[in-house]
C-alpha cells in the first residue's frame, strides 16, 4: 500500500513502525527535541521581547512596564501579570470567537511556574517602598502551533524577561514617577548596579536589567506502551495522547511536574527517564538563552533605544 | 508642531516623498496553508491565510462563491501603551471589515463555490500605517496560499501636513491632526479597491495625495513582486524543478 495512504488509514501503526527503529518520521531519535532558536528584542514598542521557536513552533513574548501604586501588604514588592493567547493565525484549529481550551491551560501552567520558580524576585520591581512599584505585563502570542507550547512559551516569557531593560526613573517625595532620558540619569553604562543618585530631592534609579533568580525551562514527552518522545510535534500530541511536561531549573531541581491523566498510565521507571529528559535539556536550552543574550549584549546598537 | 524642518526633512529624516524601509517574508507560520510577514519602518503585520476549506457555519455558505474572512487584531505590546484589547473592539471590527472586502475584490471567489477563506492579520508592531501593512501582508499570504486573485492588492498611506503631501505616515505624523489617506490598489490593473481618508481636504489637495499614496503602491507591488518571485524561485530549485 502507498505510504501516503498508510499514514492517513493507520496513523498510530504507521508512527509505530518508526518507533520501533528508534527514530521519528522527521529523523530525530526519541529523546531529542527540535531545533531552537531564540532571538531578542523583536518588538520595539514592548520594554522587553523574545521570539522563539522550537521546530515550527512560534511564540512571541513581550514585556510592558507601568507605574503602580504597591499593595499595603506588600509595599516593596512590584506584581507580573501574565496573559498566553492563541490567535487564530497560529493554527487551523484554533477558530476565531471560539477560545481554545488549550490556550486558558497553557495560560494557567505558564502563569503557575513563573511564579513558582521564583525567576522575578518582585522586590526588583520596586521603585520607591510604599509608593511606587513596576507592574511588568508579560503577553505571550503563539504564532504557530505545531506542539510543546508550553514548553516553547516558557522559554519565550524568561527570554522577554532576561532582555528587559527598567527605564531610569527619579522619584519625588510624594511618590510621583518621571521618566529620566539616558543624558541626566548619570552613567548609562551602570547596568546593574542599583546605587541611587540623590539629585534635587528626587531619588534616581538608573536603567538596569532585572537580576533573575535560577530560569526554568519544560520538556513536554509523549508516552506510548513501550516508547517516550521528547517534544513532540503537533501530529505526535493528536495522535499519542498521553503527556508528561517536566519543568526544572537551571540548578538542576524540579519546579513542575505534570501529567494531565491520559490514556497510557506512566511507571517510576518512565518518570525517571522523563526527569532524565528534561535535565538535559534544560541545560541545552540555558546554553541558547545564554549565547542569544551574549550576542544581543555585544551588539550596542540595539541597546541605546531609550 | 513642525513635521518638516526648514530643509525638507521629515521627523524621521525622510523627504516628503519617501517611503519606509520595507521588508517582506513569505511562509513563516508553517501551519498555514499561506503567510507572510511585511514590514513597513517600525510597522510589524503578520498574515496567515487558511482554505479554501469547508465552511464552518453551514447556514452561511454561499453556493456559487467562497465565504471570505477576516480577523484583525493588535498585540498588547504592539502600540506606545499597553492595550488589552477585546474581540469586540470597534476599531479591530472596522478593520476586519475594511481589510475583507478590499481582498474579496481581488480573489475569483466564483471558482471555489460553497468554500470558506480565513484571513487573519496580527499587528505585532504599529506604528502608523497598519491598515496598508495589513493589506499588504494578506496579500502576500494569499499569493503563498496559492489562492487564484485577479491581481495582488497592494496598499500605502499618505497624508497633508505643513502644506506638503507627505507619503507613508509614521504614528507621530498620523496623530499630528492632518488628513489621513489610505489607498488600496490593483497595480496592474490600475484600479482602485481601497479609498479611506479622514479629516478635511479640498479637492485639487484630495487628488494630489491620492496620485502620491498610488505612486507609493506601484512601487510597494514591484517590491512585493520581486519577493513573491524570489519565493517561488527558491521553492523551485527546492524540489528540483529548476536547475541553478
Amino acid at each position: 500500500m502507498e505510504v501516503e495512504a498508510f499514514k492517513r488509514l493507520y496513523p498510530l501503526p504507521f508512527y509505530e513502525r518508526y518507533l520501533d527503529s528508534s527514530v521519528r518520521p522527521d529523523g530525530r531519535p526519541l529523546g531529542r527535541a527540535r531545533p531552537t532558536s531564540v532571538s531578542l528584542g523583536a518588538v520595539s514598542t514592548a520594554d522587553g521581547s523574545a521570539i522563539v521557536k522550537i521546530g515550527n513552533t512560534t511564540m512571541l513574548a513581550g514585556v510592558k512596564l507601568e507605574v503602580m501604586v504597591p499593595s499595603q501588604e506588600t509595599p516593596d514588592q512590584g506584581s507580573i501579570t501574565v496573559d498566553f493567547q492563541m490567535p487564530p493565525i497560529c493554527s487551523p484549529l484554533v477558530r476565531p470567537g471560539r477560545p481554545v481550551e488549550a490556550a486558558s491551560v497553557i495560560s494557567e501552567q505558564l502563569s503557575n511556574v513563573l511564579t513558582s520558580s521564583e525567576l522575578v524576585n518582585l522586590s526588583e520591581l520596586c521603585i520607591a517602598p510604599g509608593k511606587a512599584a513596576w507592574m511588568a505585563y508579560l503577553d505571550v502570542y503563539c504564532l504557530d502551533a505545531d506542539g510543546s507550547l508550553l514548553d516553547t512559551a516558557l522559554l519565550a516569557s524568561v527570554a522577554a524577561l532576561a532582555h528587559l531593560q527598567l527605564p531610569a526613573v527619579s522619584v519625588s517625595e510624594e511618590g510621583r514617577v518621571y521618566p529620566v532620558s539616558s543624558t541626566t540619569s548619570g552613567d548609562v553604562s551602570m547596568e546593574g548596579a542599583e546605587t541611587s543618585i540623590k539629585v534635587k530631592g528626587n531619588s534616581i534609579s538608573p536603567r538596569r536589567r532585572l537580576k533573575l533568580g535560577a530560569a526554568p525551562f519544560a520538556l513536554t514527552c509523549m508516552v506510548h506502551k513501550k516508547h517516550l518522545l521528547a517534544d513532540p510535534c503537533a501530529e505526535e500530541e493528536t495522535l499519542l495522547q498521553s503527556s508528561i511536561t517536566i519543568t526544572m531549573n537551571q540548578m538542576g531541581r524540579l519546579v513542575s511536574f505534570y501529567k494531565p491523566g491520559g490514556a497510557v498510565p506512566a511507571t517510576t521507571a518512565i518518570v525517571k527517564e522523563c526527569i532524565s529528559l528534561a535535565r538535559r535539556r534544560a541545560r541545552e536550552v540555558q546554553q541558547i538563552l545564554k549565547e542569544a543574550l551574549e550576542d544581543h549584549i555585544e551588539s550596542p546598537s540595539l541597546m541605546q533605544t531609550d | 508642531m513642525e513635521f518638516i524642518s526648514p530643509e525638507g526633512l521629515r521627523l524621521d529624516g525622510r523627504r516628503p516623498h519617501e517611503m519606509r524601509q520595507l521588508h517582506a517574508e513569505v511562509g513563516v507560520v508553517a501551519k498555514a496553508d499561506g503567510s507572510a510577514l511585511f514590514e513597513m519602518g517600525n510597522t510589524k503585520v503578520i498574515a496567515a491565510v487558511y482554505g479554501p476549506h469547508e465552511v464552518q457555519i453551514h447556514s452561511q455558505q454561499l453556493h456559487d462563491q467562497a465565504l471570505v474572512r477576516c480577523e484583525y487584531s493588535m498585540a498588547a505590546f504592539s502600540t506606545g501603551e499597553r492595550r488589552r484589547r477585546g474581540k469586540s473592539d470597534r476599531r479591530a471590527m472596522e478593520l476586519s471589515l475594511v481589510i475583507r472586502q478590499t481582498l474579496e475584490a481581488a480573489i475569483l471567489t466564483h471558482l471555489m463555490p460553497r468554500s470558506q477563506i480565513d484571513i487573519f492579520v496580527q499587528v505585532l508592531q504599529a506604528d502608523g500605517g497598519t491598515r496598508a501593512a495589513c493589506i499588504n501582508a494578506a496579500s502576500m499570504a494569499l499569493a503563498d496560499a496559492g489562492i487564484p486573485m485577479r491581481d495582488l492588492v497592494v496598499s500605502c498611506a499618505a497624508g497633508y501636513l505643513n502644506s506638503t503631501p507627505l507619503l507613508d505616515l509614521n504614528y507621530i505624523e498620523d496623530s499630528g491632526g492632518g488628513p489621513d489617506l489610505t489607498v488600496g490598489i490593483f497595480p496592474k490593473l490600475d484600479k482602485v479597491s481601497l479609498l479611506q481618508m479622514d479629516s478635511k481636504l479640498s479637492t485639487d489637495l484630495f487628488e494630489k495625495v491620492l496620485t502620491l499614496a498610488m505612486e507609493g503602491s506601484k512601487a510597494i507591488a514591484e517590491y512585493m513582486r520581486q519577493m513573491l518571485l524570489e519565493n517561488t524561485q527558491k521553492l523551485a530549485f527546492a524540489r528540483g524543478t529548476l536547475k541553478r
